[in-house]
């Protein structure tokens, strides 16, 4: 299977000597493993209900693009021929099967990617990565990139660097961690949720699962969650350097607390709530 | 209907059960399906194998002897068993020992798995491990740097000037406040985030 599959890719590669348009298709399984390359410009993958890929787009001068696949697997990509130029940027309209499960690595193109049911593995150096869905499983990397995620997914998996991290709608498992950049979760209903940065703020907007966990880690950042004013659970709260603002259930102006830890329990708990900040302010607000 | 929910109808398609309509919609979709004519065409092949198989299968014997054979084994080896209680203590504790330290080193690669709170007794094995891979990932990154473009290069130095100080001012205060746990917590932090940084940032540069 592989060496015709390498054979197949290696005759699709065509050099292009100027912006070439592209529109190629293959028959493929529903739940096929697809890898696509694209180092600059933009890579847009949809999930659609066809058995099937199909790609569009425009390929940059000194480009190639190679493609090519069968049953559970498929593989394309642009490639320079000239590695002392600077990436040419190419465009990549892809279509998938749903329940594909797709892994994209880009250079500084910007990924997005919407409609899918299966799974995505998105890594970028410093393009954004845009992901809509209701995934199984997504994980995503950007050094430099926003990275943004929307979608009741099962599992989330996001690491950023400088770039902020926005997750709509999450369900499920998500671990968000940054260093420079902030993370924002809204509308959130997580069951075990791990949001974690250095130097960035970390806003969460949602509810947590009755016996679910959520921790966030900031060394200088703040921290705002707004959570259920009637939340049964379990709070751990400390920032060494930073006041604490509990206004869960507050009517009036929240008391600030400085200096000391913050353990309690609203309702008949069960949730698990723990922020550690160093010098960061920590605020927990009702939705 | 895609291809999925259409092979999601096939038995109900060869029972009869289907309307009219869906029957037709299905036919329509399996004339410009190849994929899932042969799907159906495979369905039809692994019913008529599996055809031929008995309804049920009676076993040969009675099982029974041979099972409360082996449980009285079992309850025989049970009751050889007859260590003095200070020996089964100690097994105990260090069992507790091994484990706890083995699940400290496997859960901290995963920040959502560790335990909430970790003995001050880890802190400095953890704190040399995680010195050293920092060593030997900042070696390699200076190897591979000319590969990253300068931008990539600046953000990854900013970002790691960002860790450092944040790992020189958690260190400082737990200097000054030993065993605080929540500092420990966040030196830790600061350690798994230098190291995942020049972890990715590597991985970059080798492949860029």
């Amino acid at each position: 299977m592989r060496v015709p599959l390498v054979a197949a890719l290696a005759l699709a590669a065509v050099p292009l000597s100027a912006q070439q348009k592209i529109d190629r298709r293959i028959a493929i399984a529903p739940d096929a493993s697809i890898r696509i390359t694209n180092m600059a410009g933009i890579t847009r993958v949809t999930g659609w209900d066809h058995d099937s890929i199909a790609v569009t787009g425009s390929i940059a001068p000194g480009a190639g693009f190679y493609f090519g696949g069968k049953g559970p697997v498929a593989k394309m990509g642009v490639e320079r021929r000239d590695e002392t130029l600077a990436d040419p940027g190419s465009t990549l309209e892809v279509k998938v099967p749903r329940n594909a499960r797709i892994w994209i690595k880009s250079g500084t193109a910007n990924i997005e990617v919407t409609g899918l049911r299966g799974e995505a593995e998105c890594a970028s150096v410093s393009g954004s990565i845009r992901v809509e869905g209701s995934l199984t499983l997504l994980i995503a990397e950007s050094m430099e990139g926003n990275l943004n995620a929307s979608g009741p997914m099962d599992v989330v998996r996001l690491k950023g660097g400088a770039g902020t991290i926005t997750i709509r709608g999450p369900r499920g498992d998500v671990m968000a961690s940054t260093v420079g950049g902030a993370i924002v979760a809204m509308d959130g209903a997580v069951v075990r949720a791990h949001l974690e940065t250095v130097s960035g703020t970390i806003a969460y907007d949602g509810s947590v699962d009755p016996r679910g966990t959520l921790e966030s880690v900031t060394h200088s950042g703040d921290v705002t969650l707004r959570l259920p004013s009637d939340i049964s659970a379990e709070f751990d709260l400390e920032s060494f350097d930073g006041a604490i603002f509990f206004g869960l259930m507050a009517r009036g102006a929240e008391k600030p607390f400085r200096g000391k830890p913050m353990s309690f329990t609203t309702g008949e708990g069960g949730s698990h709530v723990m922020v550690r900040s160093f010098k960061g302010e920590i605020r927990i607000l009702k939705r | 209907m895609n291809c999925t929910e259409l092979r999601d109808r096939f038995d109900a398609y060869v029972a009869g059960t289907l309307s009219e309509a869906e029957s037709a919609a299905l036919e329509s979709h399996l004339d410009g399906c190849i994929a899932c004519h042969e799907a159906l065409a495979n369905r039809d092949r692994a019913l008529g194998q599996t055809g031929g198989l008995p309804r049920s299968v009676v076993p040969p014997t009675d099982l029974w002897p041979g099972i409360e054979k082996q449980l009285a084994s079992r309850r025989r080896f049970r009751g050889r068993v007859a260590l003095p209680g200070w020996l089964l203590a100690a097994a105990a504790a260090l069992l507790m020992v091994a484990s706890s330290g083995g699940t400290v080193l496997f859960l901290r690669n995963w920040p959502g798995d560790r335990p909430a709170i970790q003995p001050s007794s880890h802190l400095t094995a953890l704190e040399s491990q995680y010195s050293a891979a920092s060593a030997e990932l900042t070696e390699a990154l200076e190897k591979a740097r000319s590969r990253l473009s300068p931008e990539t290069v600046a953000t990854i130095e900013r970002s790691l000037r960002i860790i450092d100080q944040a790992l020189a001012e958690s260190r400082a205060a737990l200097a000054r406040d030993p065993g605080n746990q929540a500092l420990e917590q966040l030196v830790m932090a600061a350690w798994r985030q230098k190291v995942d940084l020049l972890r990715r940032a590597t991985a970059l540069g080798q492949a860029g």
